[in-house]
């Protein structure tokens, strides 16, 4: 809301306020002012008159002019471009050294000829071109002939010395939308005295309009019958108020309806009574059909609209906008004066629908003061009888759905104190409240507070303690952390080990990402291999690049892949960790990992290029870390489509799907235009990782007796795993045979097709005494027998 | 017979300066070799023995045994003294340039969205709030409703949320946190805090996200007023950017608080003073709080008359682009690690 400080002044004295401290005390009051602005700005500005005006010889625009600008600058040359500078004309003339909003104005020769300044057209001096003419905006600015040469208060005499505070208003204070009840702000917050406008109207005529309504959107509707006007140019003060509150003016009827509307900030319609087809107004919302709008344009009225008609045909689009068939114009005479209030969600929707908005819309959009028809109109009809020069004002005559009555708060003082953590006395209370139209009604240690009609967001106590302490100021307030029963707080299990995951994944040097939950349909179906839910789409999409809600992390994570990779970022090992939510309605908790390029963690190991081992190296850490042993995990062989079928895996806890990864199938990778680069991924359910038991930790005893170690070399068929071979092993001595690890895998040359190399570490020791020689001879031939039996492994010497 | 005696001491000398003169441990081992042989000139001094009688015998046997313990010094003295020589050489050929980079063990970098959560998290589980995270999507019912947003309300408008169905959206901020918090403590005390994700229809542009973060605070008690709050507030955002931060509450307007506020802490930039960062004004707006609306307790079983409490939300792009410098908000989903790896820890 444009507020010009001009405007205010007429209703209340600011006298000795600087605007910044107006702005301060508003912004925190619970108004913010965003920003202060003038209309127009000047410095070094004088009224000259043109006494000769040549055009320059060597130019087919420019002029040679001089310039009485005064005693105090004397007479200027000047050289002008102007279409309209002439001999005799008043001008305004930005002397040497003027500051304007364009740059400063210097002497200096412009083509050989002395100039000492410029004269201004109002562009020059920073006035937004919507408010100009085209006759203004070619030329300089034409002063009225009256202009006094050598007056240097050129902005005053224009009008344009005022200054605008744009006020950045929310829900609650839609009250504010009135210029008079800013002047009552000004009361509140700085205790100027407001002189409220108490308009005299002359009613001498019996004539009306009557007026009904056939719809509940409509709480009441007032008209006013006014006869015999002049429409012609408003005068300068009311065209100068509505330039600064950024409304062009029009003509004085029209005018006078948009001055109203910002002095009260409640919405008027005229209408022209001798295009009216019948004498009433009747407010429906079951019309259906075209309406042509007074700005020429044709929309389509749906059941609901709000619609003042006549003799059935639509007259008005209730609080939006009037029909072009009954508006007024020049020629009009009569005129009948609409001021009502309708259910403001109506006039959103219709306004929405059909993005159509005006100032009355916005006004009922927020909602507007329920009583004070009666002094609008009022004042409406003094304008309209001083302004239009108006021969017969009838009487307002109204339509009230129920009758009005005013809020009144029944609250305590310890109330308000006790909710805002102050010690106010009872007498401040009252102050402030009464500083903002509040009537208090004093009972002891309880109040009544009568509600001023047009705050219509007070409704309560706690409304009432807001007032008092934007009012008195939040600094009152007394620090003090609130005392209350000890309680446990914390994490909770599931984003305590949501931390765990994420600071041992970057510990090992992997980047945490996070990404847009909303994506493409085709995306979501990617990678749908761990969570196969459906997942939610948006009804009203900005864009179909975020239109369905993600169920799955890799699509995501592939997209920070392919954009890493466009901006040249090479080597990367990153993860994200998110809740998902699908249609089933079941949260899910994923984890998302890609590797890519070569493994650059460590800078020792560098140059191993990333491929399935390190993402099950990551996948043994993580249940490592979680307690899980390795009985409880179990891998099974991928088999969807988007990994790479020989390197890939399904990996179950408690027989539970647990996480999918491997490495990428060449045909996934084309799709994603990832041909030249390795891809390893991760969809991890970390719902079912955080879900397994884990059993009371003990230790393991440690033997005080040197262990023996053994190595073997087999040869073993492609279809014997490597996890068959150790648990196979395992199992023969669980006392006595401590670990398996394998050291090396083989394929290749000296080894035939279909078999490989398979190399491990036996460790052997017992936890009594030192293995003897025999003992560990015999260890060592079962081992040898049991592997030959059960795989036909051939030893390798 | 003095020459011997004589002999002795020359022999002695001759050794013990041989010793002295040896360059490195081959020529002390020839020196050794060659002067300390049983054949050497210094072991045949011994034979003289014979020759001698009575005192004369024994002097001239000490004489032997301190030169002898003379040339074993200077030898074992020598000996260090070239071993000591030979370790240094090693140790000087074997500098290296201590100021080349170590090798590196990667330490991951964290989206700084994810940081600030973290963070704000741990400044108020410090403080005992538990953190609950709500879902993404939620029934109108608890984004709106029961937040003291009526149906015709303009905050309601399809356009600007994600509707899944007509009652069921993607919520558009995380107060409804508030709501099932007091669902499920069901007339209890409650301290919570709520970090997530939150979705508005917006166009994506520099200061625009259509998904955002929030942090949502809420404690409900027996006499909580609004100086509870303002201390509360006071000490997080002092624990979050600075101990010399000044904060301020200015009036402003929350469905879903009575009295709300807006409030702001003075510029880490320029502490105060005004620059670029805070527009001048010396300020920075860094979160919306206020004493919970009656209607919202009453709606959820807490009798307004007993309880009270305040609630606050704080958001995550906003206190991240501030604090780092981000100048624009898409870079926290774009992911670019030249971004991510810059940041570790607070």
């Amino acid at each position: 809301m444009k507020v010009s400080l001009n405007f205010v002044k007429k209703f209340v004295d600011l006298d000795g306020l600087d605007v910044n401290e107006i702005a301060r005390r508003f912004t925190f009051a619970g108004v913010e002012v965003e920003s202060i602005e003038t209309l127009a700005s000047g410095t070094n500005l004088v009224v000259g008159e043109v006494l000769t005006c040549e055009n320059m010889p060597d130019s087919d625009h420019l002029h040679l002019t001089t310039v009485n600008a005064g005693a105090k600058y004397g007479v200027l040359h000047i050289v002008c471009g102007a279409p309209n500078v002439r001999k005799g004309l008043k001008v305004i003339v930005a002397t040497d050294g003027a500051k304007l909003p364009g740059g400063t104005i210097k002497k200096g020769k412009i083509r050989g000829h002395d100039s000492e300044g410029m004269l201004c057209s109002l562009l020059e001096l920073g006035v937004d071109a919507k408010y100009l003419s085209d006759y203004q905006k070619a030329g300089i600015e034409e002063l009225p002939v009256d202009s006094v040469v050598g007056d240097e208060n050129v902005l005053g005499l224009l009008g344009l010395d005022d200054v605008i505070i744009d006020l950045k208003l929310l829900a609650n204070r839609s009250d504010l939308y009135s210029i008079l009840n800013v002047a009552k702000e000004m009361k509140t917050l700085f205790g100027k005295e407001v002189i409220l406008p108490s308009p005299k109207v002359n009613i001498n005529l019996n004539e009306e309009v009557p007026v009904s309504s056939l719809t509940d959107k409509c709480p009441q509707f007032s008209s006013r019958l006014i006869k015999g006007i002049h429409v012609k140019e408003s005068p300068k003060w009311m065209q100068d108020l509505l330039r600064s509150s950024g409304i062009r003016s029009i003509n004085n009827i029209v005018d006078i309806g948009n001055y109203v509307m910002l002095v009260t900030g409640q919405p008027l319609h005229m209408y022209d009574l001798d295009k009216l087809p019948k004498k009433e107004l009747v407010v429906r919302d079951d019309i259906e059909g075209d309406f042509v709008a007074l700005d020429e344009k044709t929309y389509k009225l749906q059941k609901g609209d709000i619609s003042i008609t006549s003799n059935g045909k639509v007259m008005c689009l209730g609080g939006v906008m009037g029909s072009l068939e009954c508006a007024v114009d020049e020629k009009t005479k009569n005129v009948v004066i609409e001021a009502a209030n309708f259910d403001y969600a109506s006039i959103r929707r219709t306004s929405i629908r059909l993005n159509l908005s005006s100032d009355s819309s916005q006004r009922f959009v927020k909602g507007i003061n329920p009583n004070q028809y009666e002094f609008v109109m009022d004042l409406t009809a003094e304008l309209i009888s001083e302004l239009c020069e108006a021969k017969e004002v009838g009487k307002t005559v109204t339509y009230l759905k129920d009758k009005y009555s005013p809020k009144v708060i029944e609250c305590c003082f310890k109330e308000i104190n006790d909710r805002l953590g102050t010690s106010f006395s009872n007498e401040d209370i009252v102050k402030a409240l009464e500083a903002a139209f509040i009537k208090v009604d004093v009972k002891g240690d309880k109040f009544s507070a009568l509600i001023p009609d047009s705050r219509i967001d007070i409704g309560g106590a706690c409304d009432l303690s807001e007032e008092v302490i934007r009012i008195l100021g939040f600094e009152h307030v007394k620090s003090e952390l609130p005392m209350m029963q000890l309680s446990v707080g914390g994490l909770g299990e599931d984003l305590a080990h949501k931390r765990e995951v994420r600071n041992y994944l970057r510990g090992i040097g992997l980047d945490e990402v996070v990404n847009y939950s909303l994506m493409r349909e085709a995306e979501v179906k990617d990678f749908a291999i761990l969570n196969k839910d459906e997942a939610y789409n948006v009804m009203n999409p900005l864009t179909d690049e975020h239109e369905y809600v993600r169920t799955n992390l890799l699509p995501s994570l592939m997209n920070d892949l392919i954009y890493n990779l466009n901006h040249k970022n090479e080597n990367l090992a990153f993860f994200e960790v998110s809740d998902l939510f699908s249609k089933e309605n079941n949260k899910h908790i994923h984890l998302g990992i890609v590797l890519s390029g070569n493994d650059e963690r460590h800078e020792a190991l560098k140059g191993d290029e990333y491929n399935y081992y390190h993402m099950k190296g990551i996948v043994d850490a993580l249940l490592k870390l979680f307690g899980i042993e390795d009985k409880r995990a179990r891998l099974e062989a991928a088999n969807v489509n988007e990994f790479h079928p020989g390197r890939s895996a399904i990996l179950k806890l408690d027989g539970k799907v647990a996480a999918v990864f491997g490495e990428l199938h060449p045909v996934t990778k084309k799709k994603y235009h990832l041909e030249k680069v390795n891809v390893v991924a991760l969809e991890m359910d970390l719902g079912v990782l955080f879900g397994v038991k884990v059993g009371a930790k003990k230790m393991a005893a440690i033997s005080r007796f040197p262990s023996v170690k053994r190595d073997f070399a087999l040869v073993l068929q492609d279809k014997v795993t490597s996890s068959e071979v150790v648990n196979e092993i395992k199992k023969i001595n669980r006392e006595l045979i401590n670990d398996v690890k394998v050291f090396d895998v083989y394929r290749g040359e000296h080894i035939k097709p279909g078999f490989y190399s398979l190399a491990i570490s036996v460790y052997l020791g017992s936890l009594e005494k030192t293995l003897n020689e025999q003992e560990v001879n015999a260890l060592e031939t079962s081992i040898v027998n049991t592997l030959v039996s059960k795989f036909g492994a051939e030893l390798r010497k | 017979m003095a020459n011997v005696f004589e002999k002795v001491g020359e022999i002695k000398e001759r050794i013990i300066k041989a010793i002295n003169d040896a360059k490195d441990l081959n020529a002390l081992k020839l020196v050794q070799e060659t002067e300390l042989n049983k054949k050497s000139e210094f072991n045949g001094l011994m034979s003289h023995i014979r020759e001698l009688l009575g005192e004369e015998k024994v002097k001239f046997g000490q004489m032997m045994n301190e030169a002898r313990s003379a040339i074993q010094a200077a030898l074992a003295k020598k000996d260090e003294e070239l071993n000591n020589k030979l370790i240094e050489q090693k140790l000087a050929s074997e500098k290296i340039d201590i100021t080349l980079p170590g090798y590196n063990f990667k330490v991951g970098g964290i989206n700084p969205f994810q940081l600030i959560i973290d963070e704000i998290t741990d400044i108020f589980v410090s403080m005992g709030y538990e953190v609950k995270e709500g879902p993404d999507v939620e029934t109108d019912y608890f984004n709106f409703e029961r937040m003291n947003i009526p149906a015709n309300h303009p905050a309601r408008e399809m356009q600007d949320s994600f509707y899944i169905t007509p009652t069921t959206l993607l919520r558009t901020h995380t107060s409804p946190a508030q709501a099932h918090a007091m669902d499920e403590k069901s007339g209890q005390p409650i301290k919570i805090i709520c970090p997530g994700k939150c979705f508005r229809r917006d166009d994506d542009d520099v200061t625009h996200s259509h998904q955002f973060g929030q942090v949502e605070g809420l404690v409900v008690g027996k006499g909580i007023n609004f100086g509870n709050l303002k201390a509360t507030l006071e000490l997080f955002l002092r624990k979050m950017f600075g101990e010399k931060r000044e904060v301020r509450f200015r009036g402003s307007y929350f469905p879903f608080t009575e009295p709300s506020v807006e409030v702001d802490i003075s510029c880490m930039e320029c502490h105060g003073k005004g620059c670029p960062t805070c527009k001048g004004t010396g300020f920075i707006e860094i979160l919306g709080a206020g004493m919970v609306h009656p209607n919202v307790l009453k709606m959820s079983g807490y009798d307004p008359n007993e309880y009270s409490g305040f609630a606050f939300g704080v958001g995550i792009e906003r206190v991240a682009m501030l604090r780092y410098g981000v100048d624009d908000i898409r870079k926290f989903y774009q992911n670019d690690v030249r971004f991510i790896e810059q940041f570790t820890r607070k």
